[in-house]
């Protein structure tokens, strides 16, 4: 595996930079697909997003300063990307962002591109009713499997911080599902 | 009622899936995306639409300020000689009701406004024929 900071560099030099780039959709194509879908849930718009967000990294990847690491760095580009988006669409809706995601949950059992059954659906339901910051950190934790240290780079927090809202979003969890 | 314990239930999968082959031509999307976007021109009265409503704002204004100033010309007081023509020419007040107005302040304040010479008086008193009418009418 080439450094990332040769990778960077290919990606910014004209002449590299188009093969750099398709590695970087290759490689990142899959998970930043899961993760968006995770936020906005429909198939839609987690393509509408998910594109927006290369779109971005490709823009911006002359003002990446390599602080952090280029995983970290898309993941949080696609976390604003998801919100924001899904704060507009409630907006242009005229709705709260948790009434529209209850909707779309709503619809999951006649989407195409979703295989789940009932429990999936009381779990999606459960984790609209958490506060923002909670849902992220169980959607990384739970079902992208992410490390507590590479949520608290792209979230910008503490890991134990991040532990303590896992442990507060699964025990709220488990209480609405056990009580609904 | 069971206790629903997230670490007893064997893994609940998200159950999103992306369609069949939607990975294979997502790169060949960005990229079309990207190339669009480059050559793509946003005119600059789309993109500061609210710059240019705030400078139209700004001149609306301006155009105002002329308007503005003009009544409040016209609204102030009547200057003096306005309201001096009015009274000599347009109005049905005789010079003995103005008199009549007048107190003992406003006699002395005309009295430092008007300054007469003793000779120029004295004319005045020796060619008025009402002089000893308003003599006898000042008493």
């Amino acid at each position: 595996m080439i450094d990332e900071k040769e990778f960077i560099k290919q990606l910014l030099t004209p002449e590299t930079q188009n093969t750099a780039f398709q590695k970087l959709l290759s490689d990142y194509q899959k998970p930043l697909y899961s993760h968006i879908r995770n936020i906005v849930l429909n198939h839609d718009d987690a393509d509408d997003v998910l594109q927006n967000t290369f779109v971005k990294v490709f823009q911006n990847l002359k003002n990446f300063k390599g602080e952090s690491k280029l995983f970290s760095w898309m993941y949080r580009i696609a976390t604003n990307e998801a919100l924001t988006f899904l704060s507009q669409k409630a907006k242009l809706s005229g709705i709260s962002s948790e009434d529209l995601q209850n909707k779309t949950i709503d619809g999951l059992k006649a989407d195409l591109y979703f295989d789940g059954d009932e429990i999936q659906i009381k779990l999606q339901k459960a984790i609209v009713t958490l506060p923002e910051k909670q849902q992220l950190v169980f959607k990384m934790k739970y079902f992208e499997e992410l490390k507590y240290e590479e949520i608290a780079d792209i979230l910008g927090t503490s890991v134990g911080a991040l532990k303590a809202s896992y442990h507060h979003a699964v025990k709220k969890i488990e209480l609405y599902v056990t009580t609904n | 009622m069971k206790t629903f314990k997230l670490e007893n239930e064997p893994k609940i999968k998200s159950g999103f899936k992306a369609p069949e082959n939607y990975f294979d031509d997502f790169s060949e999307k960005v990229l079309q995306q990207l190339n669009e976007k480059e050559v793509k021109v946003i005119p600059f009265y789309k993109r500061k639409k609210t710059l240019w409503m705030a400078a139209a704002a700004v001149v609306g204004f301006a155009i105002l300020i002329p308007a503005i100033n003009n009544y409040r010309a016209n609204s102030t007081d009547l200057d003096e000689a306005t309201l001096e023509n009015y009274l000599s020419y347009h109005s049905n007040i005789s010079q003995y009701d103005l008199i009549q107005k007048l107190d003992d302040s406003d006699i002395e304040k005309l009295g430092n406004d008007v300054t007469l010479e003793d000779e120029t008086l004295e004319d005045i008193l020796a060619t008025s024929p009402n002089i000893e009418h308003l003599i006898s009418e000042q008493n």
